[in-house]
């Protein structure tokens, strides 16, 4: 327990101004508003990762690597279910090697549920999800072996990495598979850049679910979330502005807002 | 109505909100510990988590299961990835097992010595303020009874400390050093064994009158002496044991060299991924190369050489520009991490993860 430092109404205004416009977009995309989305290469290239594979007729794979459940993991999971389709459409085989017991059968779920949605439940292979290994090392040599075995002509690598990530993406780079990776990680995100064919950086693996399946939840929400980068971004300004008035001005030094927010309501 | 989707939505929410409580509550609410509480439903929510490893083990004996039985490509891999893993299962539940059972042989004379101390307290306390004791333990039964429960404990223990260091001795898989040391430890337990014994006969021997009340605060130190040097004896047998043996070479003999050998993989796949990216082809690799060339000069005496300001070009590189691109990203994140959170949290949600099937 931290007590009460973070129940304050200034958090509690920040919140409001972070989620407030995540709802409102959410709410004018189900009423039918457009909304475009800018182009992203590295999500437009997933679709003819997939297509490509099914050209060559070798298999893809997908790894969250060693990403736990939550945000990540959720939005890993969007952009699964779109890959899943087109792999059921096109009658590819997809591999998902898996870390984390409890991720692999969400994950197992997701793609059950894209291959149902395609109308071929039949060919959907469970055992095509594969449980390597929970720890990092053995699950990357276990990652090595897969693609290299089954010479995969795709792979996606979409999550939170650690030291992990360049043996990942090298592996797929021997054996000259396209690939797409996306990291929250900012320190694994050059490795990707090195030996990936295209990178999501950050906050786009977050948006590429939205871009893929244009649906109006998760397009409202990337909205929002934009917008409440923007307040953010403002706020930023004005701590530097405060911060700067105050180090020139020490004598008329402008107090913590948080506490001037809380004098006043409180 | 959807009654799956439903219960879904109403257990997320309910499991959101208690975290976001527990995130902005003090410890301490109305007089109730919310702290206590927590730590129970944490560990509630870890044993369910650890459920899910039967999953990942479902999983393993039915890919490679399926692939021994029919024989496909692969087999005799798949062969030895399970007979490793049951020899790790079988190494490691041996190695658990007897560490849980030489804590307890350790533990219970701990117990007993503490069992001594608070009856010692406990009388002590009846004679002089018989109210406070009575209020303080209304049902505690007379301390004749407790003092035989803990000399008929004691001597059950010592009973099977002795059984326990005469089968440890034909164990003869030691070096003379650890002989030694065991034969140390041996006689310092024969010595806390032996003033244990006395004191047990003095309990036994008494009409519980006069005196006994000090012979159970002697038995503090006795009884600390054989439970710590019981618990050397028995670490030394369990490091020459089969189990723990068998534990060394498969952990740090086999899992841990291998998951090195991984790591060091990466020295090399940096060499070829440099390779690829500092080719100069672009304005944007040209620019990631010098980045990357001022960064490795800076960090080594050659740099320092060439200009005796290149180790703070560096610095600032990393610390200005290369920090301002961290935040960025990190703050761009942090917000789509927490809108996600949010609509997981109140399931709102689109139909590829919550449709009506």
């Amino acid at each position: 327990m931290k007590g009460v430092d973070h129940a304050t109404l200034g958090m509690l205004i920040l919140l409001l101004c972070l989620l407030g416009p995540v709802l409102f977009f959410i709410r004018r995309a189900k009423t039918g508003a457009l909304l475009p989305v800018r182009r992203i290469s590295g999500i437009d290239a997933i679709d003819e990762a997939v297509g490509r594979c099914a050209e060559m007729g070798r298999p893809l794979s997908y790894t969250t690597a060693l990403t736990g459940v939550g945000p990540v993991l959720y939005a890993c999971l969007g952009i699964l279910y779109h890959i899943s389709r087109r792999v059921a459409r096109y009658k590819s085989r997809l591999f998902l090697p898996q870390s984390a017991p409890d991720v692999m059968a969400i994950s197992e779920e997701v793609m059950r549920d894209a291959y149902r949605a395609e109308g071929a439940l039949s060919a959907f292979e469970p055992q095509n999800i594969r449980f390597l290994s929970d720890e990092q090392f053995a699950f990357a040599a276990g990652y090595i072996g897969l693609v290299q075995r089954e010479k995969v002509a795709a792979a996606f690598l979409f999550g939170r990495f650690t030291a992990e990530s360049l043996i990942l993406a090298e592996a797929g780079q021997q054996v000259g598979a396209m690939q797409i990776a996306g990291s929250v990680s900012p320190e694994q995100v050059p490795f990707f850049i090195c030996t990936c064919d295209y990178t999501l950086i950050g906050e786009e693996l977050y948006a590429a679910s939205a871009y893929l399946t244009r649906e109006p939840v998760q397009l409202g929400s990337l909205y929002g979330q934009d917008r409440s980068k923007l307040v953010l971004f403002l706020l930023v300004v004005v701590g530097v502005t405060i911060a700067t008035f105050n180090a020139v001005f020490p004598e008329s030094a402008i107090m913590n807002v948080d506490e001037a927010l809380l004098k006043a309501f409180w | 109505m959807n009654y799956r989707r439903a219960l879904i939505a109403v257990v997320t929410f309910l499991g959101g909100i208690y975290f976001f409580l527990e995130f902005v509550l003090p410890a301490e609410v109305a007089g109730v510990r919310l702290d206590y509480y927590h730590e129970q439903i944490t560990l509630g929510f870890i044993t369910v988590g650890s459920m899910a490893v039967g999953l990942g083990l479902i999983n393993l004996l039915i890919l490679h299961g399926s692939r021994i039985v029919f024989m496909r490509r692969g087999a005799l891999n798949s062969v030895a990835l399970l007979l490793g893993l049951a020899l790790m299962m079988v190494v490691t539940i041996a190695e658990w097992r007897r560490s849980a059972v030489d804590g307890a042989r350790i533990k219970q004379f701990f117990m007993l010595r503490d069992f001594a101390a608070k009856i010692h307290a406990d009388f002590e306390l009846s004679r002089t303020s018989p109210a406070e004791a009575a209020a303080r333990a209304p049902n505690l039964p007379p301390p004749q009874v407790r003092v035989a429960k803990l000399t008929q404990s004691l001597s059950e223990a010592l009973t099977e400390l002795d059984l326990h260091l005469q089968q440890g001795q034909s164990d003869g898989a030691f070096t003379e050093a650890y002989k030694r040391k065991l034969a140390a430890a041996e006689a310092d337990i024969k010595r806390g064994r032996k003033k244990c014994q006395d004191i047990l006969s003095e309990l036994t021997g008494s009409d519980l009158e006069t005196g006994w009340s000090e012979s159970l605060l002697k038995l503090g130190e006795p009884l600390t002496l054989v439970g710590m040097r019981y618990g050397d004896w028995l670490n030394i047998q369990y490091e020459h044991s089969l189990t723990k043996r068998s534990y060394r070479l498969l952990y740090e003999g086999l899992f841990v060299p291998l998951g090195a050998a991984m790591f060091s993989l990466l020295a090399f796949y940096m060499a070829t991924a440099a390779y690829r990216a500092f080719r100069v082809r672009s304005a944007e690799s040209a620019l990631m190369m010098t980045a990357a060339v001022v960064v490795m000069l800076g960090q080594i005496p050659f740099g320092v050489w060439i200009w005796n300001e290149l180790p703070e070009f560096r610095l600032w590189l990393l610390t200005v520009p290369n920090s301002a691109a961290f935040r960025g990203i990190a703050l761009g994140s942090g917000v789509a991490g927490l809108v996600i959170a949010f609509r997981m949290w109140l399931s709102i949600e689109s139909d590829s993860f919550m449709g009506d099937r």
